[in-house]
């Protein structure tokens, strides 16, 4: 049976950034547990940050052999347009590519990368690009605004090529609000507010799912490596991985939010790239997304191999950026 | 090749005149010009009209303004065609007029610039200084006009150790010589230290480094030299004409602390004249930013190229110097009404080289070759001409 | 009010805005951009391949364009910026190039410094985004 496997990846994080302390100086508080989160430049938005991080995956791929292109963010520039076509010819992909968009939710991340694994199966080429970019937006008077922040990763997926091998995935999903939601034409999302009901709704949906796969795969949270959770917040996150039953040593490089903020689609997918950076041959990862509410997929991966080497190291472009103050962070807010 | 000499020149104060649009500005400048004919003329005698401008009052008459200006000062029924090169339009009507006068064509000629440009909104004024380079890149990369002389000034500021200090003493020098000019926007001296430290507009420019936005016109009448003295016995001589053109956009060319187009035009006009950049007594030349004037020195062989620095240090250029450089102030200070400004230079000029500048203390003594340089966009193109007094 | 450059206009310059596609002229082998009907290298050329340009290059020349004086159509990014550099770019392959700067180094920008372009919004007119390459900074571990 054909495999398929992650062989090359990218990361974009945006170059600017605002400290806690910024939010704590202008409102006197912050409602979000991070250092410091990304924040986009101006000249900013979901598909820029997509293309940028696609180049970076696709630096030493062969693009001639991408069949399918998958593109995924809660909050494209437009609401009704191809978006893949600027990415396709951003990257001078081939024009027959087969793509798709995915949004509404959080969950768009994992739902890219699960719909490039069955695409693949539809074209005579090797490789799927799969990109997931995301930032989130909320007026500025909103607490839930505190916490949000914007990155974009992208993945290239090949048939039978030695890599981070995809070994099963687990989707849990059923009707829950959770933290957030949107409705048409709104800029800002609505926050639920109900703290308990928000937090016991991630930590059942998540959990269900990483069991689902668990057991799929007859496996047990000790034979990982790597656990990756998505991320509303570091704490509820880290808690609900021990109840699952992995350690801080399992979890630590997966937890990104308290730098980068929430990055929505993108949270655990994110987490991944930063994991992948000192993967080690035979280490497994558990990748869990999490729609805000309703649903969560569980993805199993396998190293087999080493991946593409990378130019950027994560921890670089963590450590590449420029402070903001919140004045300016409202001017790119457009709030000013 | 027929002779060509200019036998009446007038413009109007260049300024800011809600009260006037471009039909009156040009109205203005063209009965000055025939007042200043000083033996009898028949206006209906002129042939033919070249008149420069680049927006048409702000865009309202974008299609055929040069007969609605024709019609409006009585000779309804001349050739009358607008030139559009930007900046250069009304040194670019000069030169084709000049032309159509030595071709034999035509005997009497109008070449003329009008240009209104203080009736739009600020964000409108700004659309109107953007359209001449090439829009596509420059222009889309967030640049201003402004930004694309800056270009140049940072390289040439890199290459050759100009200091900003230089840039602002031509600042200085033009707002000095603009002082005793009634016809100048701006009549105020300006010292170094307010030169250097002005509102920035595009690095290295302060808005000292900058020409202004101007109301204005001007007029000159060319004529077959044969025939210049039915007109007047000061008749002043258009002894070379040149006029080039470069690669529209600042990325395409290869040096930019030159413009290619002003040497081209430069060789073509000595040439013509059988003289050389020793033998011009004074010059206007393009000023639209600081920068324009010291790559003029150069590019006019004044100097070599990347010692313009040194001209201004010594003093050369002042109106006391050994070559006066816009002794009319200047687009700096006399003001830029884009398409009029190369027509104005030639007002100047000949009212210099008729010893009748006003007010006399500005009069430059003993001139006889005068040389005038009209730059469109960034150097897209340039024409240059070199006049000869006529009453020797 | 800007210099209008419609959607169509704009679309048909897309391969060397949105990724710098230039054209290399199959007689003397020189690299044009933008595109040009004659190479300007050795004047005759009519004939190009679409090369892709690397996007590397260092700055020949730079400008910082005060807020208060930006194209109007970069008015909302200069209001935001407070004012924003505008570079000349030689790229590796010989053109050069202008394009705004973005991330800035604090120490101030110098002719001759390593930028690489980058894929951004350029401004945005009859509600259509109008995407192209700006230039940053070389990363340094790259």
């Amino acid at each position: 049976m054909m495999t398929k496997n992650i062989v090359s990846y990218g990361v974009y994080l945006p170059f600017l950034r605002i400290k806690r302390d910024e939010y704590v100086n202008a409102l006197g508080s912050c409602s979000a547990a991070i250092k410091e989160k990304a924040v986009m430049d101006i000249d900013e938005d979901v598909i820029t940050m997509a293309v940028e991080a696609a180049r970076d995956a696709i630096a030493d791929v062969d693009i001639s052999q991408i069949g399918v292109l998958t593109l995924a963010s809660t909050n494209f520039p437009y609401q009704e347009k191809v978006m893949t076509g600027t990415v396709i010819e951003a990257l001078r992909l081939n024009k027959n590519v087969l793509t798709c968009q995915h949004g509404n939710s959080a969950l768009a991340g994992t739902e890219a990368f699960l719909a490039a694994l069955g695409m693949l199966e539809q074209t005579e080429q090797k490789y799927a690009l799969v990109i997931v970019s995301d930032s989130l937006s909320a007026d500025a008077s909103m607490d839930i605004e505190h916490g949000f922040g914007a990155a974009a990763c992208a993945f290239v997926l090949a048939k039978d090529e030695p890599g981070l091998e995809f070994e099963g995935a687990y989707a849990y999903t059923g009707e829950s609000m959770g933290l957030r939601y949107r409705l048409p034409g709104e800029t800002s999302v609505r926050d639920i507010g109900v703290k308990t009901y928000a937090t016991q709704a991630y930590n059942d949906t998540v959990k269900n799912a990483v069991w689902g796969l668990l057991g799929q795969l007859g496996r047990n949270p000790v034979d990982y490596s790597h656990v990756i959770l998505h991320q509303n917040d570091v704490k509820t996150a880290s808690a609900l991985g021990k109840k699952i039953g992995f350690n801080e040593e399992q979890m630590k490089e997966g937890l990104l939010f308290n730098l980068v903020g929430d990055t929505g689609a993108c949270s655990a997918m994110l987490g991944l790239c930063q994991v992948l950076d000192n993967i080690a041959s035979n280490d497994k990862v558990i990748v869990c997304s999490y729609g805000s509410g309703a649903g969560s997929h569980a993805l199993s991966f396998k190293s087999t191999n080493q991946l593409l080497k990378r130019t950027k190291s994560f921890k670089a472009m963590l450590n590449k950026k420029q402070y903001i103050n919140y004045i300016q962070y409202l001017k790119l807010k457009r709030n000013i | 090749m027929e002779g060509v000499a200019i036998i009446g020149a007038g413009q109007t104060r260049y300024g800011d005149f809600p009260n006037k649009g471009v039909k009156e500005l040009f109205a203005e400048a063209y009965l000055e010009m025939l007042q200043s004919v000083d033996q009898s003329l028949d206006p209906q005698m002129i042939q033919a009209a070249y008149i420069g401008c680049l927006s048409a009052g702000s865009g309202f008459q974008l299609g055929q303004l040069a007969p609605l200006l024709m019609g409006h000062v009585g000779l309804p029924n001349v050739n009358a065609v607008r030139i559009e090169n930007a900046c250069a339009s009304g040194g670019f009507a000069l030169y084709n007029a000049a032309c159509a006068v030595a071709s034999g064509k035509f005997d009497l000629v109008v070449a003329a610039g009008v240009e209104k440009m203080r009736d739009v909104s600020s964000s409108k004024g700004r659309y109107w200084l953007g359209v001449s380079g090439d829009t596509e890149y420059e222009r889309l990369a967030g640049s201003t006009f402004a930004g694309i002389y800056a270009l140049m000034a940072a390289r040439y500021m890199h290459e050759y150790g100009l200091k900003r200090e230089h840039l602002s003493m031509v600042a200085v020098k033009n707002h000095k010589h603009a002082v005793a000019n009634p016809k100048a926007q701006f009549r105020k001296e300006i010292t170094i230290e307010q030169a250097m430290n002005g509102v920035p507009v595009a690095h290295p420019f302060n808005v000292w480094d900058c020409s202004p936005t101007t109301d204005g016109a001007a007029v000159v009448l060319l004529c077959n030299a044969k025939i210049a003295r039915n007109f007047t016995s000061k008749p002043v001589y258009l002894k070379g004409f040149g006029a080039a053109s470069d690669y529209l956009a600042i990325h395409d060319r290869n040096s930019i602390t030159r413009l290619a187009a002003t040497r081209k035009a430069a060789a073509e006009a000595y040439k013509q004249a059988g003289i050389g950049p020793g033998d011009v007594n004074f010059a206007e030349v393009h000023d639209c930013f600081t920068i324009a004037e010291i790559l003029a020195y150069g590019d006019l062989g004044f100097c070599e190229e990347g010692r313009a620095h040194y001209l201004l240090e010594e003093g050369v250029t002042q109106l006391n110097g050994k070559l006066p450089v816009n002794s009319s102030g200047g687009l700096k200070a006399k003001g830029h009404p884009i398409g009029a400004t190369g027509c104005g230079m030639a007002c100047e000029i000949f009212k210099q080289l008729r010893d009748e500048a006003k007010e006399p203390s500005r009069q430059i003594k003993n001139a006889r070759f005068a040389l005038s340089h009209n730059v469109g966009g960034s150097g897209g193109t340039a024409a240059v001409f070199i006049y000869q007094r006529g009453d020797e | 009010m800007g210099a209008h450059i419609s959607i169509p206009m704009y679309q048909r310059a897309v391969p060397q805005r949105y990724r710098l596609a230039g054209q290399k002229c199959l007689k003397c082998g020189k690299v044009n951009f933008p595109p040009k009907a004659v190479c300007k290298y050795c004047l005759t050329g009519a004939e190009f391949e679409e090369i892709q340009l690397s996007g590397r290059g260092i700055v020949y020349s730079y400008t910082v364009i005060a807020g208060g004086g930006a194209p109007p159509e970069f008015s909302e990014e200069a209001r935001c910026k407070g004012k924003y550099p505008v570079v000349l770019v030689e790229l590796e392959e010989g053109p050069r190039v202008i394009a705004q700067l973005v991330n800035p180094p604090a120490e101030g920008i110098t002719i001759g410094m390593k930028v690489e372009a980058v894929f951004r919004k350029i401004y945005e007119e009859e509600g259509v985004i109008r995407y192209g390459f700006k230039f940053r900074p070389a990363t340094s571990d790259s």
